[in-house]
């Protein structure tokens, strides 16, 4: 814990000198959803790389910068552009910031990714709400974390991901009719995508999508007691009887196109958080 | 991260001042399957030492040299001996010959394993050729800053295994009466074998046999958009409910046995490429 927050306190100090206002929630979004950021009203936009120890990414459709300011009337501070494993980054690296939303205000986190998906009943451009996940990262970066010990204990938080939040996102689905499901997500390091037997052991194991993402997040936020929920947009649906390319760039294109939706939850669950 | 390249160019300068010809296919020879190397006209045997960036295998059974020659009619070059994540090598640098292979112009990657089988239907002996992998290594050769030069950011690996060359390897195998099959292998970090519950595990997620190795260099093929094509040796196998404690030397004894199938197999798609050529 100690070597994550004396990284985080540092990146604080120069990030306070840019911003020093109220944050309430914390955004991370993922693959083709930055958009959302431009809905913001905006009160400051820092680059990653002017943040001392911030990880800055260079993974295709991510830019790379803190947005504080407003959205639905919530103050919040949003990360447009996320930091992988696969860039050569620990868990800790990429769940740094999420301490540092905490330590700035914010409550609750909300995530988005892209995954891939596997559980035959989805279809391309469904939204998972995700309601616990598997971590095959092999990455123990974030096991010094002292907090872990909170989360394992606390009754109410046996799960990272808030129960009340599940149910607003998929309320939210049902009145504007769009699919959403709850189910778990499993995430591994990458960069490969997964092969037909790999994609079989997920599936088996209990995962309903797949991504390289958000895991690492999530633990540092539960770990701070932070209100968490997490969206993943099916991007594919992986068959691994019939198996077909996957292309980065569909990828990006599908998680585009479901944005409006995603952007409805999120909304709803601003509201929620901001009570 | 992106002195990757250079890395390869040097090594590939290094080989090319002794070895001029442009290889059809790289070969990776596992674990006392070492003997193909045999049949391999031989123009220039290169050790490793004398390779710019290439790891050295401390490995049992394993020689550490790089042998340039003709196969069937077809360049090739073959690395007898290969490097191990329980070795301590990063898997970058495990995988650098592969990369060295396709600079050089090898388009085709052969590997061979000798493996543990956990499908009852198997038997010590016995030749699976590869059809998928599980990567349980718990790490991954493409980790880090990717240089769009050598491969994309995001590996498919909906066909790893060219599914054309199983079938070919399996016909070649019918017709020379080798018993062979189609599997999964599963790929873990190793050195120590596994417990019965661990047998257990991989067979439920999957695999039909376990070893150490492949899998790094198959992605990094995949990812420089080489064709594989992979055989398993079964030199012990893993019945959890009757297991035995395993033996290096017997492995290695069973390894050479089945020696002269899995040359067979290897030769046979050589010529079925030159064919095609």
């Amino acid at each position: 814990m100690d070597a994550i927050r004396e990284k985080m306190l540092e990146a604080l100090a120069h990030v306070r000198r840019r911003f020093d206002g109220e944050v309430r929630v914390g955004i991370i979004l993922g693959t083709g959803l930055g958009g959302l950021a431009e809905y913001i009203d905006r009160e400051a936009v820092i680059d990653y790389r002017d943040i001392p120890n911030f990880p800055h990414s260079t993974a295709l459709s991510h830019r790379g910068q803190l947005v504080f300011g407003t959205l639905a009337g919530v103050p919040v501070v949003a990360m447009q552009g996320r930091c992988h494993l696969y860039e050569g980054y620990s868990s800790a690296d990429v769940g740094m910031p999420v301490l540092l939303m905490n330590e700035m205000g914010a409550k609750g986190l909300i995530v988005s990714n892209a995954s891939g998906g596997m559980n035959p009943k989805h279809r391309s451009g469904d939204i998972l709400v995700i309601e616990d996940h598997i971590n095959l990262m092999w990455d123990t970066s974030l096991e010094p974390l002292a907090g872990l010990r909170r989360l394992r204990c606390n009754e109410t938080t046996v799960v990272p991901y808030d129960r009340g939040l599940i149910e607003i996102a998929l309320s939210v689905a049902r009145r504007e009719n769009f699919a959403a499901h709850r189910g778990v997500y499993v995430s591994v390091s990458g960069p490969t995508y997964e092969t037909r037997a790999e994609y079989r052991l997920f599936r088996k194991i209990g995962g309903d999508v797949v991504g390289m993402s958000t895991i690492p997040e999530v633990v540092v936020g539960a770990s701070c007691g932070m209100r968490i929920m997490a969206l993943s947009m099916i991007t594919n649906i992986a068959r691994p009887d019939a198996p077909e390319k996957v292309d980065a760039e569909d990828v990006v294109e599908i998680a585009a196109r479901s944005e409006p939706n995603l952007r409805k939850i999120v909304m709803a669950a601003l509201e929620e958080l901001s009570q | 991260m992106l002195d990757l390249y250079d890395k390869i160019e040097e090594a590939v300068t290094a080989i090319k001042a002794k070895w001029d010809k442009t290889p059809h296919a790289g070969i990776i020879l596992g674990t006392g399957l070492g003997g193909l190397v045999e049949k391999i006209e031989v123009d220039v045997a290169i050790d490793y030492e004398e390779i710019p960036n290439f790891p050295r295998s401390t490995a049992i059974s394993h020689a550490g040299r790089l042998v340039c020659g003709t196969l069937e009619g077809l360049p090739v070059m073959a690395m007898e001996g290969r490097f191990h994540m329980y070795e301590g090598y990063p898997l970058k640098q495990i995988t650098l010959p592969v990369r060295v292979m396709k600079a050089m112009g090898a388009e085709l990657l052969v590997v061979s394993n000798a493996c543990g089988g956990l499908n009852p239907y198997y038997k010590n002996g016995h030749i699976m050729v590869i059809e998928d992998q599980i990567n349980l290594m718990g790490d991954n050769p493409l980790i880090g800053i990717n240089d769009d030069r050598l491969g994309p950011r995001f590996p498919d690996m909906c066909e790893p295994y060219d599914q054309k060359l199983v079938d070919r390897a399996l016909e070649i195998a019918r017709g020379e009466n080798i018993e062979a099959s189609k599997g999964v292998f599963v790929a873990v970090a190793g050195p120590n074998l596994e417990t019965r519950a661990e047998y257990r595990f991989l067979r439920t997620i999957g695999a039909d046999v376990v070893g150490m190795s492949t899998v790094p260099e198959v992605i990094v093929a995949v990812h420089c958009g080489m064709r594989v094509v992979g055989f398993s040796i079964v030199t012990d196998m893993c019945l959890p409910d009757a297991l035995e404690p395993a033996d290096v030397s017997k492995i290695i004894a069973t390894a050479n046995a089945a020696e002269p199938s899995l040359c067979t197999l290897v030769t046979g798609v050589l010529a079925a490429e030159r064919n095609d050529s």
